[in-house]
């Protein structure tokens, strides 16, 4: 700790989670205070040639690596988070749940669960919360079992080792016998997962298999990049090292590489790097993909040679593009109707992609990947792909975010099997850190819940489900039966969560609302840092620290640039009552009497200590324990042989018979051979990939009758100032253009991206405060009337903190999942579609609105922080 | 010589790490003799403004980033009544926050409008270059520090001769000669579209376009790509006239062009001479 003098510490500022840390910070503490937050030099502490700086060539022009880490301005002003009106401060039970209460009972000295997410709380002591935990775990898992237990522990969150933040519970809990699993589904990727591991396999993502080397390889190959439906500068401002993608968006732009994006929205990479934007109609990517598809095979533009000797299934596709399954050929024309892009356009991108060298570029958690039945525009893209040779120099499907600038056999971006990505064989913490990491995947549970389908478990009780949605499992899982309730394991009926945050990042929410106030959910624990999103529903709330509360250690394998294992030391003094998760989970392990074995008998030192030595840096000989302590962090020096590995899919396009995929045929599969065995009549996610208009579990195109009601197209991005849910409560970033819109009223909304026709349509003005809504609610938001979203389509980023005015019916935070479709991506894909559905937008008056709701419009709120942790607080009742 | 910071908005990426690390350093920060705390929000002593130009499909977002230029012949320091305002040797045009009496005329005189009123202070604050940071020893100020793009450098102006003759200042009619240099300011525009064949439904290529001025002089020519797209980039502000041309086609001429701002002049249709 500081004594007064100023001093620098370390923090990542990531957001990433999973003990994997990034956008690594020099933090200047004085005075028990956070002075400043900035980039890291690199060089700070060690001479650059002791970590190899690398530069890569390409087209007569060199790219440098910075020498200083890519700090974001989420991490500029971090400190907004750590000194947020909105930080839970001490531990909370709501007002109105009396734990001797009967399950189901309501009224006074009832669990009164019908309240949740509409009681006030009331202050308790440690002592009294930790003794309502211990009390409740041993009566639950006594009268049902441990797997009544239902653990939320996952996700992104601050980054930290040992503190967790996520799944510190779990270690306890299987101390304990069991829990039941909340499953995190794969729900910025749902169309590689569930879709192209079918084609190309790239286990456990499915993304294109080994993207090593892939920014090298398009400086030098590429001559045109298509962005299709993603951000590429937006999902790296929360983790995975920063701007480093825009260094190489300008990179590219000086070399000559046309950068086209395909997206309704003028995203920020569009908005500064498209040479062209292609306007497309949210989710109707699939369309536009067969109409190129139609026009390869009608033009004999594609790669004969190659789509023999590398592919299985073509003919049953060409069949399917031609019309000759179902009588519709699948032309531009066709598609332009779908997609709102001319025909003409997609024509000439089709002659384009044809004649050169052309890659896919993503950036995770586009409106491509994350709609309805989003596994058929990925396996769509992987098949135009494979029609034009993918692994051929140049070629190739590259998910930007994932670090393979530059790579090596065995350190590839993700790893080409199922395996961990703490689990690095240069740099890992993995046994150090306490949190829960679905990686590497070593089968599941024997009950667990995907996120998807919690309020399914919930409300009706049960599910039948094929594949877990696992984010590390494989493709074969996929194909297994789960049924819930397992036999002989009992419903859920406590929710103990440090990751509460279902209510504005998953599916059709409103409805999660309304099973956290199940009565059969008699006990809901909630540890956060802030009082937001789930949290309003638990019965207990316990204040959580942030990592500048923490002493910790953490390495960053996330960043483009460089690897480093580094010290986290503690900068300031918990805030309030605050302590870390693994703290938390330690206090009750204490009460239970399993605080040696949950602890392995180590102090958080002695964690520091073992960290250090099992992270496989002090086996480079370059650095013992007391140097890295005084320097506080060590960089692990480039691969002097990068340059040796092979880019992408190279191998496999050389020789697929030496270097075949991870499918059934070893080879690309435009007929899924495992989808045809276990899935022939699947409507949803056929064999060969199709368009599906409509579904038994969507019908969200405008060819369906629920349009003359909701006439727009909601897209649904990353956040641009929050991750996920997130620093929603910045106020340096709430007063930026783009953040927020605020209202007559001074509230900061949400913005809506209206084009100025749709908006003049409706009465709209720039700034106006409306309703977005369908028959799943509402939510109000504030115009953003410009030209940077398409005719047709509403746009809000998800991970707004809900605000509910009317709980599970209308919100006033700009959680735009609350209204988002409830099925799962498709029968047979537990995974979500939150992004392409049906909505309208209507101008809202908001003074009848406050005369309505006179008590969800008087909270006491921050005109610039927005919510505030008092808002809930109610007088302790005698 | 002095200091000066050099802006090239055409690296800018709209991050808006700038503008959030100088609050970083300011907000809750008191570093008096430099500065006093800044308020925060409202303040942007390095501030961001996105403009959205052009119509659908083809639109643009740049950044303005506009703070204190630290002019040689600052209208500010005359006008502060109290003698609040200094320069120093490295340029820096720093208000005394002592000193300040709140009387707020440097505001209105300030060319530029980078002046912000503290209200809870009672005092006029603005960009300090971080000066309390390069008397430490720092050589740049945070929003240098924190910008990953390379569009802010700050240094010698004796160093930095390269960028500055590339460069240009804001409203050199105000004669306050600033130490912020700018690079491909927002002050020029493109004129854009696409040209396309209704009847064959396709783009078309090669179409040979010439940009007319308002004085009849052709700006430049260029051939449409294979997506029938044209750009006409960094234009100056005025009205233009189109000039569309292919073999076998109907020429086309597009009138007038109002370009007071990024413009698309949207779809052309352009059909054959044997359509007639």
């Amino acid at each position: 700790m500081d004594t007064g003098a100023e001093r620098t510490y370390i923090k990542n500022t990531g957001k990433s989670s999973f003990g994997i840390g990034s956008h690594v910070a020099a933090v200047d503490v004085k005075d028990g205070k956070i002075l400043r937050i900035r980039p890291l030099s690199y060089d700070w502490k060690y001479k650059p040639e002791e970590f190899r700086p690398w530069k890569i060539e390409a087209r007569g022009k060199t790219f440098h690596v910075p020498l200083k880490t890519t700090v974001s301005p989420l991490g500029l002003g971090y400190k907004k988070s750590v000194y947020s009106p909105n930080r839970i401060l001490y531990p909370l039970k709501r007002v109105d749940w009396d734990p001797t209460g009967a399950p189901g009972s309501t009224g006074p000295g009832g669990r009164n669960t019908q309240n949740r997410g509409r009681s006030g709380y009331v202050r308790i002591s440690w002592d009294e919360a930790l003794d309502l935990i211990v009390a409740e775990l041993r009566r639950v898992i006594d009268k049902y079992g441990p797997y009544a237990v239902f653990a939320q522990g996952d996700g992104h969150g601050e980054t930290k080792t040992i503190h967790g933040p996520h799944g510190c519970q779990m270690r306890l809990l299987e101390l304990l016998g069991g829990y039941t699993l909340q499953v995190r589904n794969a729900d910025s990727w749902e169309g590689w997962y569930w879709g192209t591991k079918h084609v190309w396999g790239g286990e456990p993502f499915g993304l294109m298999p080994h993207p090593t080397n892939m920014y090298p390889d398009i400086s030098r190959h590429s001559d045109q990049l298509l962005f299709w439906g993603c951000d590429p500068i937006t999902t790296t401002r929360g983790f995975n090292g920063g701007d480093y993608v825009g260094l190489f968006c300008s990179f590219w732009k000086e070399i000559g590489i046309r950068q086209i994006y395909v997206c309704p929205d003028l995203n920020y990479g569009a908005a500064v790097f498209a040479d062209k934007w292609i306007p497309i109609l949210p989710n109707t990517d699939a369309a536009m993909q067969l109409a190129i598809a139609h026009y390869w095979i009608e033009h004999d533009l594609y790669d004969k040679e190659y789509v023999a000797t590398h592919t299985v299934g073509f003919e049953s596709f060409s069949d399917y593009v031609l019309g000759k399954e179902d009588g519709v050929p699948k032309t531009p024309q066709w598609a332009a109707e779908k997609t709102l892009v001319p025909s003409r356009i997609i024509k000439a991108l089709a002659r384009a992609w044809a004649a050169q060298a052309t890659s896919c570029v993503h950036g995770f958690g586009g409106g491509l990947i994350r709609g309805p039945y989003s596994h058929e525009p990925a396996r769509l893209e992987a098949a135009l792909l494979a029609m034009q040779g993918i692994g051929r120099p140049g070629q190739h499907s590259f998910c930007i975010i994932n670090r393979a600038v530059f790579g090596s056999e065995d350190h590839p971006a993700y790893p080409p099997s199922p395996g961990s990505i703490i689990n690095n064989p240069n740099l890992n913490l993995r046994s150090t850190y306490r949190g829960y990491s679905p990686f590497p995947y070593a089968g599941l549970p024997k009950q667990f819940i995907p996120k998807t389908l919690v309020h399914d478990a919930i409300l009706k009780g049960t599910f039948t489900i094929h594949g877990s949605s696992l984010q590390s499992s494989t493709a074969e899982e996929q194909f297994v039966k789960y049924e819930y309730p397992v036999e002989g394991c009992s419903p859920i009926h406590m929710i103990w969560s440090d990751a509460p945050c279902l209510m504005t990042c998953w599916n059709d929410s409103n409805q999660i609302a309304a099973a956290y106030q199940h009565p059969s959910i008699e006990c809901f624990i909630a540890q956060h840092p802030w009082l937001e999103n789930d949290c309003l529903f638990a019965d207990l709330i316990l204040p959580v620290n942030t990592k500048f509360e923490e002493e910790d250690i953490c390495i960053d394998t996330e960043s483009v640039t460089f690897e480093m294992l580094y010290l986290e030391h503690q900068c300031i003094e918990s805030l309030g009552e605050s302590k870390s998760d693994y703290e938390i989970v330690c206090m009750v392990a204490e009460r239970l009497g399993l605080l040696e074995q949950y602890t392995e008998g180590k102090s958080i030192q002695e964690w520091i200590r073992y960290g250090f030595d099992t992270s496989r840096v002090p086996d480079t000989g370059l650095i013992d324990w007391e140097t890295f302590q005084e320097k506080q962090y060590f960089v692990v020096p480039s691969d002097p042989n990068w340059e040796g590995y092979s880019a992408g899919m190279y191998d496999f396009y050389r020789d697929p018979e030496a270097h075949p995929l991870e499918t059934p045929s070893g080879k690309l599969e435009f007929q899924s051979l495992n989808l045809t065995k276990y899935f022939p009549e699947d409507r949803e996610r056929p064999p060969v990939p199709h368009w599906v208009e409509k579904s038994e579990l969507h019908d969200e195109r405008l060819s369906s009758a629920r349009a003359s009601k909701f006439p727009l197209l909601c897209v649904s991005n990353h956040p641009r100032h929050r991750v996920h849910a997130q620093m929603d409560d910045h106020t340096w970033s709430r007063e930026i253009v783009s953040c927020k819109v605020k209202g007559p009223d001074g509230y900061l909304y949400e913005p809506v991206w209206l084009h100025p026709s749709e908006a003049a349509k409706r009465g709209i003005k720039d700034g106006d405060i409306c309703r977005i809504f369908n028959e799943r609610g509402a939510v109000l938001v504030g115009a953003r009337v410009w030209e940077r979203i398409m005719p047709g389509v509403a746009y809000v980023d998800h991970g707004a903190r809900a605000d509910f005015i009317v709980s599970g019916e209308l919100d006033r935070g700009g959680a735009i999942n609350t209204i988002s479709p409830h099925s799962v991506t498709s029968k047979n894909c537990a995974g979500m579609a939150s992004s392409g559905f049906l909505v309208e937008v209507a101008p809202v008056d908001l003074e009848a609105l406050t005369r309505e709701y006179p008590e969800a419009f008087s909270r006491p709120y921050s005109e610039t922080a927005g919510l505030r942790f008092d808002r809930v607080l109610v007088e302790r009742e005698n | 010589m002095g200091k000066v910071m050099v802006i090239d908005i055409g690296k800018c990426n709209g991050c808006y790490n700038c503008q959030v690390a100088c609050k970083d350093e300011h907000v809750d920060n008191d570093w008096t003799p430099i500065a006093k705390p800044q308020p925060d929000t409202g303040h942007f002593w390095m501030k961001v403004t996105d403009i959205v130009q052009g119509t659908v499909p083809k639109v643009r977002v740049r950044y303005m980033l506009d703070t204190c230029q630290h002019c040689d012949e600052a209208s500010c320091i005359p006008a502060c009544r109290s003698k609040a305002i200094y320069k120093r040797e490295d340029g820096a045009v720093i208000i005394d926050p002592e000193k300040c009496r709140g009387a707020g005329d440097c505001i209105k005189a300030c060319p530029y409008g980078i002046i912000y009123w503290n209200d809870e202070a009672k005092i006029a604050q603005k960009c300090t270059w971080c000066a309390h940071l390069l008397d430490q020893g720092w050589k740049e100020p945070r929003c240098v520090d924190a910008c990953p793009t390379g569009a802010l450098t700050f240094g010698e102006e004796s160093e930095l001769q390269d960028l500055i003759a590339k460069a240009e200042v804001l409203k050199p009619e105000a004669g306050a000669k600033p130490r912020v240099y700018y690079i491909d300011l927002p002050n020029k525009y493109f004129i854009a579209g696409a040209v396309y064949e209704p009847e064959a439904d396709e783009c078309l290529e090669g179409v040979k376009v010439t940009l007319i001025g308002a004085d009849g002089r052709s700006r430049g020519t260029l051939n449409t790509d294979d997506f029938g797209d044209f750009w006409f980039e960094r234009q100056e502000p005025g009205r233009y006239s189109l000039r569309v041309e292919k073999d076998g086609y109907l020429s086309k001429t597009i009138e007038p062009i109002e370009a007071l701002e990024d413009i698309n002049v949207g779809d052309i249709e352009l059909h054959r001479e044997s359509a007639e």
